[in-house]
């Protein structure tokens, strides 16, 4: 399986949070830094600076290198990696389902052929 | 990207399989022919036992083969809608032999994880072939947080879409 499983559940743990979603929607938005993040929220500096910590992490967040100011930004490839993760659901019945087409097949060995004729 | 892609929390397959609808039914209703296609390839269902009426319930098991040996996983349900050959809903959760439901913090999955999911099968007679549209999605609010998570998630997605559409 190409999906990495741990980095996917560290993306759903990320987004279980609805603070930390709050703050990807900002994001989506455009980069913000820590205190601006933390404006919409009755919480202190470190408690959100903890949820920026737990979406970078999980490669939601990416932190900006000048020392200091450091703006967050949303960074979206973890998401098109969930999106997969439905994708290989997908799967999963797309394979069932040929399995019960072959096997429909097995039932009926001598069934006629020109089911089209009335 | 189409809105197909967008509903991250939904699988819908449709597939016209050349058999009657009463036959198709019983794919999904008879454990003799669901054992047939349900488990994965190499996998084996030793057990599948269906009470087929509304709130009757089901208990699934897996069997794969793994390097470490073999693996059984169990599955259980309550059948939500029974129209007989039309259509067939019911819920799946992950559980212990007993049916007795696992969480999804049970199973090392993080929070906001559905723990049930639903599965919808319709049926429909297309000149004695059948259409079958199945439908499995989680099932927002049976656990803490996934209503809203599934929520925020179709509007994050909605964004990033846009925000990547912008850039090019």
């Amino acid at each position: 399986m190409a999906i990495d499983e741990d980095r996917l559940s560290e993306t759903f743990a990320a987004l279980a949070n609805s603070t930390r979603r709050a703050i990807l929607a900002r994001l989506a938005e455009g980069e913000a830094t820590v205190n601006e993040l933390a404006e919409p929220f009755e919480m202190t500096l470190p408690a959100i600076s903890k949820h920026i910590k737990v979406l970078e992490r999980a490669g939601l967040v990416r932190r900006g290198q000048r020392a200091q100011y450091r703006p967050c930004a949303l960074d979206a490839a973890p998401l098109g990696e969930v999106s997969t993760w439905a994708e290989q659901y997908r799967r999963v019945w797309e394979a069932r389902f040929d399995r019960m087409d072959d096997y429909l097949t097995q039932l009926r060995p001598q069934r006629r052929t020109g089911e089209q004729d009335d | 990207m189409t809105d197909k892609s967008g509903s991250q929390d939904a699988v819908v397959i449709e597939r016209t399989l050349d058999a009657p609808v009463e036959l198709i039914w019983q794919m999904w209703t008879d454990p003799e022919h669901f054992k047939a296609w349900y488990g994965p390839d190499g996998a084996t269902i030793p057990v599948a036992k269906m009470d087929v009426r509304v709130g009757g319930t089901r208990l699934v098991s897996m069997e794969m083969q793994t390097p470490n040996g073999p693996m059984q996983m169990w599955f259980t349900g309550e059948y939500r809608e029974v129209v007989e050959n039309e259509r067939l809903v019911y819920t799946e959760s992950m559980s212990d032999e007993n049916g007795n439901v696992l969480s999804p913090a049970d199973m090392g999955m993080p929070d906001g994880h559905p723990t049930t999911t639903e599965v919808r099968v319709e049926l429909e007679d297309v000149g004695g072939r059948t259409k079958m549209v199945m439908t499995h999605s989680g099932i927002p609010g049976d656990s803490p947080g996934a209503a809203g998570w599934a929520m925020a998630f179709d509007k994050l997605a909605a964004h990033v879409r846009q925000m990547t559409a912008d850039q090019n």
